[in-house]
């Protein structure tokens, strides 16, 4: 395959000579970014990209920060909506790019119309045809924008905390892909801290502030981030005790040295399996997979998101409903592994061969057929 | 998967400022198979390796950018982390430390940086290693030695060899391959020309 290019490379070569124009630029594939997710440290990366780096028997790390992480968090949609108005055509050759490669690895990203993400009823009685549907979908989506003829400008609408509605200040986002301006996230921060747009509950450390985002809003909107700035001064002189930002920051180095240690020696390990609604991955103590879900990569989740029960569509875009019915599945625990490969004598083998296998398992009865992702 | 289109990338970032960084790629034997590469840094200044060029053998597995690249120097160097005998590399960021948001030419650079700043407790060579601990001014005498040695072919040189060669009765071609083959070792060249 990395031949395949023949003789066409050198001229590819000099064509993609000016990717480095990119002001969101993906740090793993080094293109525009496409269908963004910010980690928990405030780096950002393509889905896909997030995805392929991560691990699955242990914590994943930040590839710029090596910060470790635990849950997949779920695509940045204010970043995507904003990207595909930044860079119109780029997107597009992305989009492009990205569904041939889905389709030929038959399995796919969440896909987006307008600003919410596919609810399942809306494909459910499609699912045959599915790629043929999503694909359709998503060029709605690009022709509505563009229809709008707001593709061309960003606006002030385009970038807004989910919670005071103003222009985002320091924006920090939540694993499930919504965007807070730090201050607010801080103040709605209790015991558990619940997403204000989606009920979800963001699992982890409090998240760092997206700072590519921010110095791109500083720079789009110099005016209204100014004054942003000038009245978050004046809040955070007014409340000097409950200063969110530093605890915030605190909180975040604290937990950091505990999460080293927490994944080691765990028995409850689901190998290569991750949870469908908070991204867990790997999935740690009870697995529950559903046993409706036709899509080869399969639909699980953790125990505790079995017991709040899932609103959200898969990770993979599952056409996952709520009559859908679960089973307890332990076939993936690192435990067995290590006994069977141990057994067998070959772990080394063995481990390198799982080693692709995906996140979302599923596919028990042949782990290894996403060998070639 | 290799990801064709982030190395092709790559190679351009990389070579856009190869005369300030002093790193570059090539691909290799000007193949265009993309995961087959070739390397070369420029010994950094006031090192030891001062003045060498510095060529490395570069495979990158079908996981690429998510698993390291294979390195390995090509030109023999006397290093405590690189092996004088294979060239091998010890270097966390080629092993367990690797990140798919470094590159190929930052892992050159790490190359590089290693050769200015040895690591002797966590050896790849450990004679080398130990004439490091022991014996400094004897290391550094060897360490100019073998770049003065394997590391110098300016390409005036590898003209005049490949001059002499042609006139003891070799075909230009055979003896520009086999000197490149052998990396600028004449005697290495002849013996090889003469077997083959």
């Amino acid at each position: 395959m990395a031949n395949a290019g023949g003789d066409k490379v050198s001229d590819e070569i000099h064509l993609k000579d000016d990717y480095s124009t990119y002001l969101f630029q993906c740090c793993v594939c080094l293109d525009l970014l496409y269908k963004p997710i910010v980690l928990p440290c405030g780096h950002i990366s393509c889905f896909w990209c997030v995805h392929q780096a991560m691990q699955g028997v242990q914590e994943s790390h930040c590839a710029v920060c090596r910060q470790p992480y635990y849950h997949f968090p779920s695509i940045c949609q204010l970043l995507h909506l904003l990207l595909l108005k930044l860079e119109p055509v780029a997107s597009m050759r992305r989009d492009r790019e990205v569904m041939e490669e889905e389709k030929n690895r038959r399995i796919q990203s969440p896909q987006f119309v307008g600003q919410v993400a596919l609810p399942n009823s809306e494909t459910e009685n499609s699912s045959s045809t599915n790629e043929g549907i999503t694909s359709t979908d998503l060029q709605l989506v690009t022709e509505n924008s563009s229809a709008h003829g707001l593709s061309k400008k960003i606006t002030l609408d385009d970038a807004l905390c989910c919670l005071c509605n103003e222009l985002l200040y320091l924006p920090s986002v939540l694993n499930c892909g919504h965007v807070y301006c730090e201050a607010c996230m801080a103040s709605m921060a209790g015991e558990k801290m619940e997403c204000k747009v989606c009920g979800v509950l963001h699992p982890g450390q409090f998240p760092n502030v997206c700072l590519d985002l921010d110095h791109f809003l500083e720079e789009t909107f110099p005016e209204e981030y100014a004054s942003r700035r000038q009245t978050a001064l004046v809040k955070k002189s007014q409340h000097q005790n409950g200063d969110a930002s530093s605890s915030a920051q605190g909180d975040c180095t604290s937990k950091k040295k505990v999460d080293a240690s927490r994944f080691l020696d765990d028995e409850s390990i689901h190998f290569g399996v991750g949870c469908d609604n908070c991204g867990l991955y790997p999935i740690k103590g009870k697995r529950y997979k559903c046993m409706d879900c036709k899509e080869k990569i399969g639909f699980d989740l953790c125990e505790s998101c079995y017991s709040t029960k899932s609103k959200l569509p898969g990770r993979f875009n599952q056409q996952h409903t709520s009559d859908h019915r679960f089973k307890l599945d332990d076939s993936q625990l690192l435990s067995r592994f290590l006994i069977q490969t141990a057994a067998a004598g070959n772990f080394e083998e063995e481990l390198d061969e799982e080693e692709n296998v995906d996140q979302d398992g599923g596919n028990d009865e042949n782990p290894n057929q996403f060998e070639d992702i | 998967m290799l990801d064709v289109s982030r190395v092709q990338k790559e190679l351009v970032e990389c070579n856009r400022d190869k005369q300030i960084s002093g790193v570059s790629i090539l691909l290799h034997d000007g193949s265009h198979d993309l995961s087959h590469l070739t390397g070369s840094i420029s010994g950094p200044v006031s090192s030891p390796y001062e003045g060498g060029t510095f060529t490395i053998d570069i495979r990158l597995p079908s996981g690429y950018p998510f698993e390291p690249p294979k390195m390995q120097f090509v030109t023999k160097v006397w290093h405590p982390n690189i092996s004088s005998q294979n060239g091998a590399i010890c270097l966390d960021i080629l092993k367990d430390q690797w990140s798919p948001a470094l590159t190929l030419k930052t892992a050159l650079l790490s190359l590089q940086a290693l050769l200015s700043a040895p690591a002797p407790d966590d050896p790849q060579d450990a004679v080398v290693a130990q004439q490091y601990l022991r014996d400094y001014p004897k290391f550094v005498s060897t360490a100019r030695h073998w770049t003065e040695a394997f590391a110098k072919i300016t390409s005036l040189g590898i003209e005049e060899k490949v001059q002499r060669l042609v006139e003891m009765g070799f075909p230009e071609d055979l003896v520009r391959s086999t000197l490149k083959s052998v990396n600028g070792d004449e005697n290495l060249a002849l013996e090889k020309l003469c077997s083959g």
